[in-house]
């Protein structure tokens, strides 16, 4: 695939390695794969960048789209943006010295997100609290930080949208602030300045800036764990690094680490009713049961996709339990705090500085009514067809269930003939 | 008026499932692209009524009729039935088990979640007989909540 296309799309698929199994067409949550001439097409506008299909792949031709590692000796200024994700990969080494690895990797800065996702925790905090008294928003709030759980909220659950917390993600607030500090340090030279997202989720690239995150401002680059893991290993086992302080030096902490593992986000929350879901299925059922008007009486919910949370990320090099592991130990060898002053966060709230509302409004209408809806007429066509093809969801189609079979044949997008079970009947071809 | 309709079976005491029948009427509306307001409004009553069923009723069944102007929802039951409907429609009355409630059920707030997310409902009930429970929703959006 050339790179212009690549750029689009939250993965891509490998053609030399693809074997035309159906674990992806049957693994995507909102049913974007459709096999066809024996090789998965994907329905990128529908495409929310799970992984799931990176995952569940068993050739290992589906392949997320991140940039190259390469590219970071080109850059003039590299800044390394990290999650702390990143630190879980490497038992028995401190998060400052994994900085210092990045470094030698070839990025002339690299900055913690630690702060910043305490940063995000005050102010979610405080707009939990204030909207017990106005009700603004409806509870149970639910998460901003997984950007597939937003993503897949928009597709597939749009009623829910009012749930989302329009608080500025962790990211966000870090790219803010870095770039702030980067036009007083690097004056009238932004331009060279490259920013790199280190991270283990799949990441859609535009045509010059990263859509991963729904608001602004905008990273240049995302780099997945795995594509950084073995030349990181390969820096931090030279003995003897020098150790030079870095102009971004925000220390992690505690807080941060535990943030990789299913509910590390709500733990530290002096909020009380919350709830803790991971897992792309799980999140899915707890979608729905809310949109049935269940959970009310929770305020915050913290969903993650990745099971066990973001050390189950699809761009992981480390196995997600051991990563937990790893984070667990790690953990009681820190002794930091929290750090970010309350009162500075509620003046800073009272400021509007992490409102993410038009950035959420601005999402609902890039994911939202990408299909073109159905009429009653075509829903009972559908039901008729069902009847008739009376199959078992065996996807030989191309698509994943003989539902969305059906409803592709009401649009014009599939031929009932692509029907195994109707051919054995002996149907005729587009009948 | 081409008018789309489905039923749905609830089981007996099928905790597990209960729930389905009402994700399954959601899902047919948004593939309408219905307001999703009116389709909160439908999926809140649809499982409150399934849970009624589940809970109190013995096997029972969810219709659905949806047509360009409005969905109507029925659901019907041969269970005990309800004694008195007007006490059954008072916020906070509930006849749940202990081991009901202690399953976070029986708020005595399903009824008049049904009647506040409906535009119009009515309740037939005879005793030893079953509940039947009949909600329409305008299509038009003019819904108070």
């Amino acid at each position: 695939m050339d790179d212009a296309k690549k750029a689009f799309c939250y993965v891509h698929v490998d053609e030399e390695l693809c074997g035309g199994c159906l674990h992806d067409v049957k693994a995507c949550p909102t049913r974007a794969i459709r096999m066809k001439e024996g090789r998965p097409v994907i329905w990128e506008g529908r495409c929310i960048g799970c992984g799931e299909c990176i995952r569940l792949c068993p050739a290992g031709a589906v392949k997320a789209a991140t940039s190259e590692l390469e590219s970071v000796n080109e850059d003039q200024i590299s800044v390394a943006l990290v999650s702390p994700v990143l630190y879980s990969q490497f038992p028995g080494t401190m998060p400052k010295e994994v900085l210092t690895g990045l470094r030698q990797v070839g990025f002339r800065h690299t900055v913690d997100m630690s702060y910043f996702l305490e940063m995000f925790q005050c102010a979610a905090e405080e707009f939990i609290v204030r909207n017990r008294k106005t009700g603004e928003f409806p509870f149970p709030l639910i998460s901003p930080v997984c950007p597939v759980v937003v993503r897949l909220i928009a597709v597939l659950f749009p009623s829910l949208l009012p749930h989302i917390l329009p608080i500025m993600r962790p990211v966000a607030l870090m790219v803010r602030e870095v770039k702030r500090q980067i036009s007083l340090k690097y004056k009238g030279k932004e331009d060279s300045v490259t920013l790199y997202y280190i991270n283990p989720c799949p990441t859609k690239m535009d045509s010059d800036r990263m859509t991963f995150h729904h608001e602004r401002p905008y990273i240049d680059r995302a780099l997945g764990i795995n594509d950084v893991y073995a030349e990181l290993t390969r820096q931090l086992e030279k003995p003897g690094k020098p150790d030079h302080p870095d102009i971004f030096d925000y220390k992690p902490t505690e807080n941060s680490l535990i943030w990789g593992i299913s509910g590390g986000e709500i733990i530290d929350m002096h909020i009380r009713r919350t709830l803790a879901v991971s897992g792309l299925e799980e999140t899915i059922a707890y979608l729905e049961k809310i949109e049935l008007g269940l959970f009310r009486d929770v305020e915050y919910i913290e969903f993650r996709t990745c099971p066990e949370g973001c050390v189950g990320g699809t761009l992981t090099a480390v196995d997600k339990y051991l990563a937990k592991n790893i984070i667990r130990k790690t953990f009681r060898k820190g002794d930091i705090g929290r750090r970010v002053s309350r009162d500075n966060i509620h003046q800073l709230y009272e400021e509007g500085r992490f409102s993410a509302k038009s950035s959420l409004a601005k999402l609902a209408v890039t994911f939202g009514v990408r299909n073109t809806p159905l009429s009653i007429e075509d829903l009972m066509k559908i039901d008729e067809l069902l009847e008739q093809i009376h199959g078992m969801d065996c996807a030989v189609c191309g698509a994943p269930d003989c539902r969305t079979f059906a409803e592709d044949v009401i649009r014009g997008k599939a031929s009932l003939g692509d029907c195994l079970v109707l051919q054995a009947r002996g149907m005729k071809r587009d009948a | 008026m081409a008018a789309l309709r489905k039923t749905f079976r609830i089981n007996k005491k099928d905790f597990i499932h209960a729930g389905e029948a009402s994700i399954s009427v959601k899902n047919l509306l948004k593939s309408l692209h219905v307001d999703t307001k009116l389709i909160r409004c439908v999926s809140v009553c649809g499982y409150e009524g399934e849970m009624n069923v589940v809970m109190h009723g013995g096997e029972g069944i969810l219709s659905v009729e949806i047509d360009r102007e409005k969905v109507i929802l029925e659901i019907s039951d041969d269970g005990p039935g309800i004694e008195n409907i007007d006490l059954a429609m008072q916020e906070g009355f509930s006849t749940a088990t202990e081991e009901q409630r202690e399953m976070g059920f029986g708020a005595g707030m399903g009824l008049p979640n049904m009647k506040r997310n409906s535009d119009h409902m009515t309740v037939e009930s005879e005793k030893e007989k079953g509940t039947q429970i009949r909600m329409s929703f305008s299509m038009a959006d003019e819904k108070g909540e």
